[in-house]
Parts: C-alpha cells; sequence; structure tokens
C-alpha cells in the first residue's frame, strides 16, 4: 500500500501536461526510480519522439494490489457545491473509486462509528485536466469511465431585465 | 439610463436579453434600432485586471469579470435569478468612475477598465462587510450553515478583523418565520440578498414570499403567517448565502465536511435531475442538486432532496419468504430456491410467467428481468400501475411516441404550449419552472385539457377531456387560433393520458394533428409531439420493449415477479398465483408476494437511468445497501442460475453490452438522441392506425398524481414527506412536537 502511495505520488505530479517523456521509463523497476526524467526531457533531438501509448508498467511497479484492476474508476468533474456560490476547484478533474457493494462499509459496533474493508474509500486524485486523468488511469491498468460535465449555458444577464416593457398582460409581481 | 428596444426582437428566452441597450453604448444604439440582426450576436471587449475579454453585448460586470477569470465576492448576485444588487459585495473599480460601481447591476460597456484588485477595492469590500456583519449574529458554531457559507468564507477573506458597530441596543433581532417542514429560518442571520425572495417569485411561482420594511427593518416572509407552499421550496435553502434558510430534516446532522459527496441521478420523477448525494459512513445525510443546464439547471424538486429518510425506513434487508401468512428470514440460497420452487408448484409455462417492473427498476435490472422471462418462454412483461398491464397506446416501437421530443431545455423554446392531461408541477416540477421561466420572459401561451391545476403560470383552460380536444384540433376558441399561428407549437402529453379511458381517442386526435401541422410541429429543429414520463423507469422500459404481446396481455399469470412493482392492484393478481417481489422497500408489492429479494435503492446502486427526454445517465452508489440486499441485476442473474436458465452476463459491462446490443442508445450517456423528421412522422403514422377505431366517452382526463409527495415506496416511507403530506396536501398541522418546543423559546 504505502509503495503504491509514493508510485501514485511520483506518478502524479510530473504527469501533468507532459505525458510523453514517459515511455523512457517504462522499464523501470522501482518505484524511486520514476521521479526525475529530466535530461531525457531535455535532450535536444531532431527526430520527433513517436507518440506512444504508455506501457502499462505503473501497476507493476506500484504494489498496488491486483483487485485493483477489476475495479473501474470514474473520471468526472465535480461540479460546485449549490450552496455557495464560489467556483475554486471546479476546473480540476477528479478520479476516484466506486464504492463495494455488501461489505464495504460498516458501522463499527464499537462506537458507531463508519469501518471499511475499502482501501480505496478514501482516495481522490485530482488532475488539472481529463487527458492528465485518464492518462494516469491507464498507465495503472485500471478500467475508467469519463462522466462528460454537465452543460452550462447562462444567458447575459442585465440589471435593466427588471424593468423591461411587456407588451402583454403583467405576469409577475415582484415582491423584492 | 435605459433605453429598451423591444419591437424587432423575437420571443425566444435566449434573445430576451438582447432587448435591452444601455444608453452608454450610444453610438451602437441608433443603429440597433433599425438593423434587423439580433442583438445578441453582439459581442464586445473590455479589459478586466489589465486581461482583455470578450462577452456577449448585454453581459452583467460580474459575467465579464468572471470570464476574464477575476472572482467577484457576492450575496445577491446569483447566475439564475434576476439582478437585484442591492448587497453591494461584489463592487469593482472602473476607470474613471468616481466611485466603486456595483458589478453585477452594471452592464458591461465596450472598452471600459475594469479592476478587481485595487486598494480601493479592497477597501470598499472591507466597508461592505464590516455593514453586514454588523446585524449578523455569531452563531457559526451552532449554525447548519457552518463550513459552506458564503458570508463565513468571504468575511474570511475580505473582511476586516474588527467593527466600528457597537450598537446601544445590541444587533438586530428577528422573528424567525414558519416556512413548513422543509426550510428551516433563523431570521436574525438573514442579510436580506432578497435571493429567496427572487426565487419564489421567479422561478416557484410563489409571489407572496417578500419583503416588508426598509433597511435596518427590511425582512423577509410571507407578510402573513403562512409556509411556503410550492414543490421547489428547498431550493432557498440553497440560495441562502447565509444560514437564515437552513434544511429542517437536516438541521444539526452533519457538518459539510464530514460529508462524501457523490454524484448521481434523482430517479423520483421522469426528469432525471442531476443530484449530488452527501453522505456519511452508511447514511444518506442530504441530496443536494448539481448543476446542468441540459436537465435541471440548478433546481430540484423537494421530494428528490428531502425524500432521502425514506431510505432508512422500511426496509427489506434480508430475503423472506412467506410461512403461512408470515414471512420468515431466509438465506438468499434459500430464498433463490423457494421462487424456482414456487415456479414449479405454480405450473406456469409460457405467457403466464409475468414479470411486471414498477417506477424506480433501473435499466440494467429490467434488461435482465426481460431477458430472464424470455428465456422462460414467456412475452408477458408489464409495467405496474394504471394500465401497464396492456400493450402501451403509443407502441414501443418508435422512440419518437413516448419520449418528451422536443427536450426538457428545448421546453424553453416553445411559444405555445398545450398540456394534454398533465399537471407538470406535480409530475415533473423542475421542468415546470422551465415552463414558467419562458412564460415570464417570453410571449408564451398555455393552454391546459385535463383536470384544473394550480401551475404556477397562467393557461388558458380548454376542457377536461377528449371532447375540449376534439374543439382544439378544430380550431375553436382563441387558444387554438395562437397554437395556429405559433412558430414552435409544443404539445406535452402527459403519461396518466395514455392510462384512461378516452387515452387512445386523446393520442389519435393529436397523432393526426401533428400529422396535419407538420411543418410546424415536425421539422428536423423542432419535434412539438412530447410524452411527459412520470416515472424513472418507463422510458428505459419501453425503449428496451419491457411491455406485454397482446396475447401476453390477455393470459391470467399464476407466476409473478414484481420488479419494484408497488403499484399493482392486488385485485389483478390470482389469489393463487405465486408473487415474488424483488425491491428496497416494504411497501404494497412486498405484502402481495410469496418471497422478497431484498435489493438495493437508487442510491446503492450505479445503474443507467433513461429519463422522459430519452437521455441516459449514469447513476452512482453512495452507500453500501443495507443487510443482504444486493443490486438489483445480480439478483435476476442469480435467480436465472436457478432456474436452470443462466444469463450470460456476469458483470454489469456485460449487462450494457447487452443494453447496446438491444438499444445503442442505452450506452450513449448524457445526451439526447433526436428521432428523424420520417421516422417520428412514421411512428405517428402508426399510432393514429393503432387507435383509429376508437370512440370517445368524454370522460374526464383525472390526474395521475393526488399527492405530489408521496409517490413512490422511499416517499411513502419518508418522515420528512409525511410532514409535507399533512402541511401542505391536507392543510393540518404538520410538526406539534416541534411547536410545542419552539413555543418554549417564545
Ligand atoms: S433569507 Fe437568506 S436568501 Fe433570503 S434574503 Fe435573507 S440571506 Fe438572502
Ligand atoms: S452581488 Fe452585486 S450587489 Fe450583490
Amino acid at each position: 500500500m504505502s509503495v503504491f502511495r509514493a508510485g501514485a505520488d511520483a506518478l502524479l505530479r510530473p504527469t501533468l501536461g507532459r505525458s510523453l517523456a514517459w515511455s523512457s521509463r517504462a522499464l523501470s523497476t522501482e518505484a524511486s526510480d520514476v521521479k526525475p526524467p529530466v535530461e531525457a526531457d531535455k535532450a535536444p533531438s531532431e527526430i520527433a519522439p513517436i507518440p506512444q501509448k504508455d506501457v502499462v508498467t505503473a501497476d507493476v511497479v506500484s504494489g498496488a494490489p491486483a483487485e485493483l484492476r477489476h475495479r473501474a474508476v470514474r473520471i468526472y468533474q465535480p461540479t460546485r457545491n449549490t450552496m455557495q456560490s464560489g467556483g475554486a476547484k471546479m476546473e480540476r478533474w477528479r478520479i476516484d473509486w466506486d464504492i463495494l457493494p455488501g461489505g464495504g462499509r460498516w458501522e463499527n459496533p464499537l462506537m458507531g462509528w463508519a469501518s471499511s474493508a475499502d482501501y480505496m474509500q478514501g482516495t481522490r486524485i485530482s488532475f488539472r485536466s481529463k487527458e492528465d486523468a485518464i492518462h494516469f488511469a491507464e498507465k495503472q491498468g485500471w478500467d475508467y469511465y469519463v462522466q462528460p460535465p454537465g452543460a452550462k449555458n447562462i444567458p447575459p444577464k442585465n440589471y435593466s431585465e427588471n424593468f423591461v416593457y411587456k407588451p402583454h398582460k403583467l405576469r409577475i409581481a415582484r415582491t423584492k | 439610463m435605459l433605453r429598451l428596444v423591444s419591437a424587432a426582437s423575437k420571443p425566444s428566452s435566449a434573445g430576451r436579453l438582447s432587448r435591452v441597450v444601455c444608453s452608454n453604448c450610444s453610438a451602437t444604439i441608433g443603429r440597433r434600432t433599425l438593423a434587423s440582426t439580433s442583438a445578441r450576436s453582439a459581442d464586445i471587449t473590455l479589459t478586466v485586471d489589465g486581461k482583455e475579454v470578450t462577452v456577449p453585448q448585454g453581459s452583467a460586470l460580474i459575467q465579464a469579470c468572471e470570464a476574464a477569470g477575476a472572482t467577484i465576492p457576492r450575496f445577491c448576485y446569483h447566475d439564475r435569478l434576476a439582478i437585484a444588487g442591492n448587497c453591494r459585495m461584489c463592487l469593482v473599480e472602473v476607470e474613471r468612475s468616481p466611485k466603486p460601481v456595483a458589478s453585477c447591476a452594471m452592464p458591461a460597456m465596450p472598452g471600459s477598465k475594469v479592476f478587481t484588485n485595487t486598494p480601493l477595492v479592497h477597501e470598499a469590500r472591507e466597508g461592505v462587510m464590516e455593514f453586514l456583519l454588523a446585524n449578523h449574529p455569531l452563531d457559526c458554531p451552532i449554525c447548519d450553515q457552518g463550513g459552506e457559507c458564503d458570508l463565513q468564507d468571504q468575511s474570511m477573506r475580505y473582511g476586516s478583523d474588527r467593527s466600528r458597530f457597537h450598537e446601544v441596543y445590541g444587533k438586530r433581532a428577528v422573528e424567525n418565520k414558519d416556512l413548513g417542514p422543509l426550510v428551516k429560518t433563523s431570521m436574525n442571520r438573514c442579510i436580506q440578498c432578497t435571493r429567496c425572495v427572487r426565487f419564489a417569485n421567479e422561478v416557484a411561482g410563489v409571489e407572496d414570499l417578500g419583503t416588508t420594511g426598509r433597511g435596518n427593518d427590511l425582512q423577509i416572509g410571507m407578510y402573513v403567517e403562512k409556509m411556503m407552499d410550492s414543490e421547489l421550496s428547498g431550493n432557498v435553502v440553497d440560495l441562502c448565502p447565509v444560514g437564515a434558510l437552513t434544511s429542517k430534516p437536516y438541521a444539526f446532522h452533519a457538518r459539510p465536511w464530514e460529508l462524501k459527496n457523490t454524484e448521481s441521478v434523482d430517479v423520483l420523477d421522469a426528469l432525471g435531475s442531476n443530484i449530488r448525494i452527501d453522505s456519511r459512513g452508511v447514511q444518506v445525510m442530504r441530496i443536494q442538486p448539481r448543476t446542468n443546464d441540459a436537465v435541471n439547471e440548478e433546481w430540484i424538486s423537494d421530494k428528490a432532496r428531502y425524500a432521502y429518510d425514506g431510505l432508512k425506513f422500511q426496509r427489506l434487508t434480508t430475503p423472506l419468504v412467506k410461512d403461512g401468512d408470515r414471512f420468515v428470514p431466509a438465506t438468499w440460497e434459500a430464498a433463490l430456491q423457494a421462487v424456482a420452487d414456487g415456479l414449479k408448484r405454480s405450473g406456469a409455462t409460457g405467457d403466464e410467467i409475468q414479470a411486471v417492473a414498477g417506477q424506480l427498476a433501473d435499466t440494467e435490472a429490467l434488461v435482465a428481468l426481460k431477458d430472464l422471462v424470455n428465456r422462460l418462454g414467456s412475452d408477458n412483461t408489464a409495467l405496474d400501475g394504471g394500465r401497464g398491464a396492456a400493450p402501451p397506446v403509443a407502441g414501443v416501437d418508435v422512440r419518437a411516441n413516448f419520449l418528451l421530443n422536443a427536450t426538457i431545455p428545448g421546453v424553453e423554446r416553445a411559444d405555445a404550449i398545450l398540456l394534454v392531461g398533465t399537471n407538470p408541477r406535480h409530475e415533473a416540477a423542475v421542468l415546470n419552472s422551465r415552463i414558467r421561466k419562458s412564460w415570464l420572459h417570453t410571449g408564451l401561451e398555455v393552454g391546459l385539457i385535463g383536470a384544473r391545476a394550480d401551475t404556477a403560470y397562467g393557461y388558458e383552460y380548454l376542457g377536461d377531456g377528449a371532447r375540449a380536444l376534439a374543439d382544439f384540433v378544430a380550431g375553436k376558441g382563441t387558444f387554438a387560433k395562437t397554437f395556429q399561428a405559433a412558430k414552435r407549437p409544443l404539445i406535452i402529453i402527459g403519461s396518466a393520458v395514455a392510462e384512461q379511458e378516452d387515452g387512445p381517442a386523446v393520442y389519435n386526435a393529436l397523432a393526426k394533428f401533428v400529422e396535419k401541422n407538420k411543418e410546424r410541429m415536425l421539422t428536423p429543429e423542432w419535434n412539438g409531439f412530447a410524452v411527459l414520463q412520470r416515472a424513472a423507469s418507463h422510458a428505459a422500459a419501453y425503449e428496451i420493449g419491457f411491455v406485454p404481446s397482446k396475447h401476453a396481455a390477455a393470459t391470467r399469470p399464476k407466476f409473478v415477479y414484481l420488479l419494484n412493482a408497488d403499484e399493482v392492484d392486488p385485485a389483478a393478481i390470482s389469489p393463487d398465483a405465486f408473487v415474488v417481489y424483488q425491491g428496497h422497500h416494504g411497501d404494497l408489492g412486498a405484502q402481495l408476494a410469496d418471497v422478497c429479494l431484498p435489493a438495493a435503492a437508487y442510491t446503492e446502486k450505479g445503474m443507467t437511468w433513461v429519463n422522459t427526454e430519452g437521455r441516459v445517465q449514469l447513476g452512482r452508489a453512495a452507500v453500501p445497501p443495507p443487510g443482504a440486499a444486493r443490486e438489483d441485476w445480480k439478483i435476476i442473474r442469480a435467480l436465472s442460475e436457478v432456474l436452470g436458465v443462466t444469463l450470460p452476463y456476469d458483470d454489469v459491462l456485460a449487462v450494457r453490452d447487452r443494453m447496446w446490443e438491444l438499444s445503442p442508445t442505452l450506452v450513449r450517456y448524457d445526451v439526447t438522441e433526436p428521432t428523424s423528421v420520417g421516422v417520428a412522422r412514421a411512428g405517428l403514422g402508426v399510432l393514429a392506425e393503432a387507435t383509429k377505431s376508437t370512440k370517445v366517452s368524454g370522460a374526464p382526463l383525472a390526474r395521475p398524481i393526488a399527492n405530489f409527495y408521496q409517490t413512490d415506496p422511499i416517499s411513502r416511507a419518508s418522515v420528512t414527506m409525511a410532514q409535507c403530506t399533512r402541511a401542505f396536501v391536507r392543510g393540518e398541522d404538520y410538526d406539534d412536537a416541534a411547536r410545542a418546543t419552539e413555543a418554549a423559546f417564545g
């Protein structure tokens, strides 16, 4: 588990936005090897690198339990909490896991708190873009479902709308 | 200051803003009044914090700032409400303006330079904050809004750490109002942003929530002591930027940071409103809307929001087998074996094996059950309620015959709507708010045939049944004339119409009418024939053909499999039939059963739902099902093995592959697939042909939902919904106990 975490952390950050560099470490065997692919990144070359699909390696080295590969993850953009107006963190894409049906969670008889047998229930991973999230999931060998973000369509608004003349019978009595 | 240009513009909801042009753009205004193009197309460019942005003409300055990526604090401005401009939190600095301006009430002007992050702006915001907090109680530790409060967050970020106000008489005190069993008020906390008032006024159609008094004495209330009777009232809890309006059923139950959010889909009506299920541990703590302008904008109905406590009561948690006149808990093996034995004992063969699906059956389970029943040699797949056991009037071969073809956002584009045998306010509350929006802002005319209803918008009442429809079709009456002249006329047919005596006649008349007016009602852009379903499962059931054949409908079943079916008529099930109930609540269906199989409710399974416009959406499980309950399709799959007709899918992806085989649209998520004009016409032709020999009896079209708050097993098990029923439907005192404790404080 801890190895997986280390692997996940290491993979998470550099992945953002530069997926191509990763083919060079496709064969590395240790999570710590995976960290700085800086030289490979910067080496000038006339030959454009072939954008290859990543070899699924991360899950080999990460030490993540094999069962994880049987659980589809969901990739989605969390919507704004309607209780608040702020839109922060709305542009991020998130990966998280469906709950385990059956024994995934139960109420602990000792204190009444929630217990869980699901080691992924508290894990959420945020990405700057959908592509990054998909790339990460592919590399880990996870099946994923990308949930498209909901439609957003706010028409231009104007204060003077409150006073627009309507030719027909008055349809609203404003109580504000 | 403002000049209106309304004559040339078309009445369309998207264009309603374009009618307004500010006089400061006087260079363009002279031309605009004469130009024939819509003003909507015009864009303006301005600079926000040194960054150029282009926004549509007529946008508010706050929208331009947002487009530039600048965060503007606000309390009263809300994307989906009219602009009020009374909190002053959104002040920004505009070049050459002597004072900071309220960016929400100010139109964006071409070429202006706006600054959102200057000392002047900071000082202005701090000042506003100081005023707001002068009378705001220090309730945060005991306030339900804590942790998701705009005032809390914004005072942390923009406020000052001390105040210069020390009221001699203490802070303002305002009496709490009783808005009913859903909305809890704590009016001391109100900052008078009037969002709730505008929502009630414009969206919900409760025109008596309003303000009294001025300045410091302004109060929000219903003027007279009265509850807020609306099926959208829960949304004011979301809108309130402070904790003045909070949720009564959720009061003091959880803090937002303890909750796990799961984005899912509501199934208590057929709209498929997008919801976010907030859970803690194994319990659903609350349900919030999720913004999606293609479906529910930002609103959900009170049933969708507050029926969740029904998930805790009356649940089936373990398989039950009837022994004599009582249910005995059993293991899954024993229960499934009991079903297999029961099937054998009943001697049912072929169409005598009946599967009945209810309102809350998910698509995967429907597909699995249909496959199972078909494999057992039966075609007898029926729906519960009304005439579900008979082949549907409209047929299921063409999707356009049973879907809301105009789509939910499309309803706003209609300029004349005829409602037939439906009260959208109860059958699809959020859709009703869209009709109201369009009715307020455009010249929309609405006509209604069927039982009279309080729809929250004005309508012309045409009559109560097929006779009135005949008059309408013949062009008699003013509304018929309006409808004839409309560019995008829309007929919304309630799902209950098909269940009525005159249903076939009504369908026949409408199919012919649409065919006759096809150049306006059936074009590639517009399909004016819309059926409004009211049960979440029905569109999916029709899509996969979960309907009985003629022969099957005439057979008397000996083995009945009820999948979430609680609207069945007990008299329709013969006493010697073997009945299996699969579902999550011990409601009517379970009472009839010989074996009960416990299944997961919609918050406990990530299944596919098809809404009334044919939009396929994927829900998501938030909490595990209680006890031994399992996902529906898995139960059916397990049963198939015991019955010796193993279904060929082992995981949910395989079920979805099977769904794709049945109808590819079932795995195309979040889109509506329009039916082409040719196919839709063919469908109407089939419909008209099938119903042509029906007689009009003149019976009135009854309304299907008498009590909006209790329509399905979940809401019937919910205490909150029971209180709403008492308060709003029966007009009784909903909670005497709480009154008594409140009186102790008074
Ligand atoms: S009750 Fe809430 S939403 Fe209504 S005016 Fe007061 S602060 Fe605003
Ligand atoms: S948000 Fe502009 S005045 Fe309230």
